[in-house]
């Protein structure tokens, strides 16, 4: 066959690559938008109210109003910090699923800096607590990426055992080092730490904006996108960021081209920990002052639910974020005026995230699929072997899966 | 110490090594089948909250009475544990999500769902049922329980349920290893592109390990939430899901060292809560011995003691057919 016949429509169709992985991932969100709530319609309207009316309360609830919106934002904040925490690690082919015991041991590094340092100035004292926060989140992460380092143990595995064991230690030192020093005699009623220093708090940025000091809106959200940004500059500009995708997308080949796996998986730890370490920040410094028992868990298992939502991206990882808080807030619009249990919301972020994660992954490999096809039309793959066996309605979708086959085979 | 501190200490571990082993078994058949169950806490939970109310229902509200009305809500339990991990199958086995990814959204989805059935269940009640639910009578066992000296404590006033996990392991290990099926099973887990050259369908053999592993999950949660604590609390599982876990992969997915492991961390997890006063014991905190588990486990995967060798195939995508 003539090359100029074939290459000449395929230079007309070929888009660059990550404009075609653009649209590839917004048709995939929106497709699973679209699923998440069309269940959510046949939800409320097998409890006989009228979706229209429910998502509209629950969008007037969280964006209707300034309050709404502060709410929302103060939600985002942390799930911005966990989400971009997760997406770090997953760069580089790490799955930190420690992120909740991460942000868990930080609370009490950070605590025990508001307690035990409690005399430094009020602005020096919140960098001194944030840093003692990221900290904590770098010890706790280092124990997973120096053991699948060192020992290939799978980083999975030991974090999800390092997040039980972060539970532990949390309850320790709320019963012991860190106990409520005027705590009533006898039983344990109000278990939590001292009171932090008026000082160590981080300000209210709600007043500025009109928002209700209940919703607890700090200038944690600056930092959170602040974070963001960084993190995208440093995935996209820096050189950790260029061996870090290296190393996700092809180890053998990153090896080959002298990059260091261990030192390069070690350091996505370590940044992730840090990162992860400000999830908890919110919650203590913001919103109660001190670390209660009853502490918010989860976040960090919420961090990765937005972190495929955002497909991995900083930026994305923002949206996701506020997304995930304008459903969120939606809860209390159900409360006050709905039949529909204020857990359908939960139901519906969950149908979201089974949607989002099913949806990116048949994006993935139909993209693959594709410009592998291209690939081998364009002559550097054969692909002309003749109609194959198993080719029958979906034929020209199995004749690519099997040239990703191929690739996949001889690419590890 | 009192002696009989240490025989409660053994019959609070029986029940602590039914939840661990049932739900153990549960992802030993849905890992060696090749698909990696990290959801195996979600997978609890539902049970914890479908059990707790398939108990109430078939004893109280069909009037079915003692033993089959609990004994159906147990099996409800485990009904509802199979069909949320049919949602895991499909993910990683028809649309071949990535088992991790997938795991950690069943644990996610879980909480809110049990949320969700429970306002339900009982009557808008979102994170628990009332109290005193009916359970199957407790059981001396035979023999054990007339040893003089305080021994006896130990193997009395039991739920059958245990008895049940103890003997478990006969028909599983058998199965895995006597019968064609699980032989073909394992296969799936090894070396699915062999399995499927001798005409095996790998997927099918997945969605029956998958299942599986939510039914024995969900058998445990509805043990725990209807048998041992008589009503369903959110948070109740406390992480037993990831204890179980943990035993799984020391066991080196092997059921009979699994039955080792699983009391084991039942023991640990009983010792708080009775040792308190022992020697040495009563030096830490409790929660310091609440982590040895967990930690046990980080050192043996990071090679420190032993070898552990998970099925060759899993957590790995299959791309033999089946798929969608």
């Amino acid at each position: 066959m003539a090359t100029d016949g074939v290459a000449a429509p395929i230079a007309v169709r070929s888009r660059p690559a990550w404009v075609e992985g653009l649209v590839g991932q917004l048709l995939a969100l929106l497709a699973s938008l679209g699923i998440a709530v069309l269940a959510g319609s046949l939800l409320i309207v097998a409890y006989g109210e009228n979706p229209l009316e429910v998502y509209s309360s629950i969008l007037d609830a969280s964006m209707g109003s300034a309050d709404g919106i502060g709410y929302v934002l103060a939600i985002a904040t942390p799930l911005i910090f966990a989400a971009l925490a997760v997406a770090v690690c997953f760069k580089g082919g790490l799955f930190n699923i420690g992120v909740e015991g991460q942000y868990l041991v930080a609370m009490v590094t950070a605590a025990w800096a508001e307690i035990e340092l409690g005399f430094l100035p009020g602005p020096i004292l919140v960098v001194v607590v944030l840093l003692a926060a990221m900290l904590g989140g770098m010890i706790w992460a280092a124990v997973p990426g120096i053991l699948k380092v060192r020992t290939g143990a799978h980083e999975v595995v030991t974090t999800i055992m390092m997040n039980q064991i972060a539970i532990s230690l949390v309850a320790w030192a709320i019963n012991f080092p860190l106990k409520f020093s005027n705590a009533p005699a006898g039983q344990n009623v109000d278990l939590r730490t001292d009171q932090f220093p008026e000082g160590g708090l981080v300000g209210d940025l709600g007043q500025y904006f009109g928002v209700t000091p209940g919703a607890h809106l700090s200038w944690l959200l600056f930092l959170a996108i602040a974070a963001a940004v960084i993190v995208w500059f440093m995935i996209r500009r820096t050189r950790l960021g260029f061996e870090a995708r290296a190393v996700g997308a092809s180890p053998g080949s990153a090896k080959a081209g002298g990059v260091s796996i261990g030192r390069t998986q070690l350091r996505l730890f370590l940044i992730s920990g840090a990162l992860a370490g400000l999830v908890g920040m919110q919650q203590i410094l913001a919103d109660r002052g001190h670390l209660p028992q009853n502490y918010v868990v989860f976040l960090g298992f919420t961090g990765i639910a937005v972190a495929f939502l955002g497909q991995n991206n900083a930026i994305g990882i923002i949206f996701a974020a506020i997304l995930w808080g304008v459903l969120s807030r939606g809860e209390v619009a159900l409360q006050i005026q709905s039949e529909v249990p204020r857990e359908f919301i939960i139901i519906l972020q969950g149908i979201l995230i089974l949607s989002v994660v099913i949806t990116y992954q048949i994006a993935k490999r139909r993209l693959a699929a594709r410009q592998l096809q291209r690939a081998g039309a364009a002559g550097e793959l054969d692909d002309s072997a003749g109609p194959d066996d198993e080719a029958g309605p979906r034929g020209p979708e199995m004749k690519g899966r099997e040239a990703f086959e191929a690739a996949e085979g001889s690419g590890t | 110490m009192p002696f009989t501190d240490i025989a409660v200490a053994l019959q609070i571990s029986f029940t602590y090594f039914t939840i661990i082993y049932l739900t153990g078994l549960g992802g030993l058949f849905s890992e060696r089948s090749g698909i990696v169950n990290i959801g195996l806490e979600g997978l609890m939970i539902i049970g914890t909250v479908t059990g707790a109310f398939g108990a109430r229902f078939f004893t109280d509200t069909l009037e079915l009475g003692l033993p089959w009305g609990p004994i159906l809500g147990l099996l409800f339990g485990a009904l509802c544990g199979a069909i949320f991990a049919g949602v895991h199958a499909v993910a990683t086995i028809s649309f071949r999500v990535d088992h991790i990814v997938s795991g950690v959204v069943i644990n996610l989805v879980a909480i809110g769902l049990a949320r969700f059935l429970s306002s339900a269940f009982f009557n808008g009640q979102s994170t628990q049922s009332d109290p005193g639910g009916p359970h199957l009578d407790r059981l001396d066992i035979p023999f054990l329980s007339s040893i003089p000296g305080g021994v006896d404590r130990a193997f009395e006033s039991l739920s059958p349920m245990v008895l049940v996990a103890a003997f478990m392991v006969v028909p599983v290990w058998y199965a895995l290893n006597r019968l064609r099926w699980g032989l073909r099973l394992r296969s799936c887990g090894e070396n699915p592109e062999a399995t499927r050259s001798l005409g095996v369908s790998v997927p099918l053999y997945r969605y029956q390990g998958v299942l599986l592993s939510g039914a024995f999950a969900g058998l445990s949660g509805a043990f725990l939430a209807s048998e041992i604590i008589g009503n369903w609390r959110e948070g109740q599982t406390l992480g037993l899901g990831f204890i179980a876990l943990a035993a799984l992969i020391l066991s080196n997915w092997n059921p009979i060292r699994l039955m080792f492991f699983a009391w084991l961390f039942g023991f640990a997890t009983a010792i708080p809560l009775r040792l308190n006063d022992a020697p040495v014991i009563s030096a830490l905190p409790p929660q310091f011995i609440r982590m040895i588990p967990y930690v046990v486990t980080i050192v043996a995967i990071a090679g420190f003691v032993g070898r552990v060798r998970p099925p060759a195939a899993a957590g790995r995508a299959y791309e033999g057919g089946g798929g969608v």
